[in-house]
């Protein structure tokens, strides 16, 4: 039953998963070498790139709504993650065109790459896709998971610095589980290797050198890297004319609980409570991109004055 | 099949090629420094010091022999699967004109 529906809207297979998870983790070895697995950035739709001209646009937009939603992953993964594991046809995206009108745009790119770099790219892309869209945009809304929130800051920062269009139709921004402050798996890797390196013995300078070949895209999460050039979130403004959303999770049902303090959703620590943040406890890092708690919320921030 | 299908697949062709390649390098340095590290030790007594040094050489030949064995051997299959690969896509491609 489940495979059917896979196979009726083309969910992205076993390949591309493979590729998005070496993307993640060798994406700028590839991206270097021009190897066929790298991923060029660009918005997917039934497991197959969205040609972004005025020609083949309206085809793959049938019902164009003058609200757009802009969905991006986080590391090694693809669009894909975005699909309800009971129900592959249900999303974010397809969500909130069926219950607001938002024509949903899911992007793919190689998350082995710097994040100031798809920032840069991303920032492009947006600028396209508004440029081919059949009708004037007025409110384009922003999700990202993990680390496809700091894509997102980065191509905001970027296209406020160059005063793109698309930027002034942000209205609001949602980050799940994004790691603003840093990601403490990679900080932990960045000290096993700096470990592994001080030993003097050839086998774990061997094993510090294998561990040192993870993409720029991965060492980026360590402190939140956003700009090139190593400056950090801190020193980047918030787009000013957006609402952000921060939505967070703990593996264990109890916030309080000393796991959910250690290992906050898994992979990233929850932010500090505030008036957009919404904490959901015992919901782990990748159920934070499709769950219907959370989809419930970004509904409710949606129409919200 | 598709022209993305064989870009990937020859993605992956070569990047298996470049890891075995890589692998092979740095396990073969790793092991000559391991290997040094007992000749070193037996070349200090002197007696023994100049047999020491030509078996260390023996061994180190042999094992960097089988190294560079499994590089050539590596190049070679990565040859001819790019060979096979550039077979598919110019049959894909005639396949696209007709």
């Amino acid at each position: 039953m489940v495979r059917e529906k896979k196979n009726s809207i083309n969910q992205p297979a076993w390949g591309a998963t493979a590729a998005s998870i070496l993307n993640g983790c060798f994406g700028d070895y590839l991206n270097d070498r021009d190897n066929g697995l790298a991923i060029d950035m660009a918005f997917y739709q039934n497991n197959r790139p969205l040609e972004l001209s005025a020609d083949a646009l309206p085809a793959a937009c049938p019902n164009p709504t003058d609200k757009l939603c802009v969905l991006v992953h986080g590391l090694c993964c693809h669009e894909g993650v975005w699909d309800f594991p009971g129900d592959l046809a249900r999303s974010y995206g397809r969500a909130l065109q069926h219950d607001l009108g938002y024509t949903p745009f899911a992007l793919r790119y190689n998350t082995g790459l710097p994040i100031p770099y798809n920032g840069q790219e991303l920032d492009t892309l947006l600028e396209r896709l508004l440029a081919v869209y059949p009708v004037p945009v007025n409110d384009l809304i922003l999700i990202g998971h993990s680390m496809g929130g700091l894509v997102l800051r980065a191509a905001c920062h970027y296209g406020t610095g160059r005063a793109a269009p698309w930027v002034g139709k942000v209205s609001r921004v949602f980050y799940l589980g994004t790691p603003h402050e840093g990601a403490g798996l990679e900080r932990m890797a960045h000290l096993v290797t700096t470990m592994l390196h001080a030993v003097p013995h050839p086998v774990t300078a061997m094993v510090g050198d294998i561990a040192n070949q993870r993409s720029q895209g991965i060492k980026d999460m360590r402190h939140g890297t956003l700009l090139a050039g190593g400056e950090f979130t801190g020193s980047v403004p918030w787009l000013p004319s957006a609402r952000h959303y921060l939505i967070a999770g703990t593996v264990t049902d109890d916030p309080e609980h000393l796991a959910a303090k250690l290992f906050g959703d898994g992979l990233v620590q929850p932010p500090q409570a505030g008036e957009h943040v919404k904490l959901f406890p015992g919901v782990g890092h990748m159920r934070l991109a499709r769950d219907e708690a959370v989809y419930e919320q970004i509904k409710q921030w949606c129409v919200s004055a | 099949m598709e022209p993305r299908t064989l870009r990937q697949i020859r993605g992956a062709k070569e990047l298996v090629e470049e890891t075995v390649d890589a692998a092979a390098l740095a396990i073969n340095e790793a092991q000559r420094t391991i290997t040094r590290m007992p000749y070193a030790v037996l070349a200090r007594i002197g007696p023994i010091a100049t047999p020491v040094r030509a078996i260390e050489q023996a061994h180190l030949k042999i094992a960097d022999s089988i190294y560079f064995s499994i590089r050539v051997g590596n190049r070679l299959v990565g040859n001819m699967a790019g060979f096979v690969l550039d077979q598919l896509d110019a049959h894909a491609q005639r396949k696209g004109h007709s």
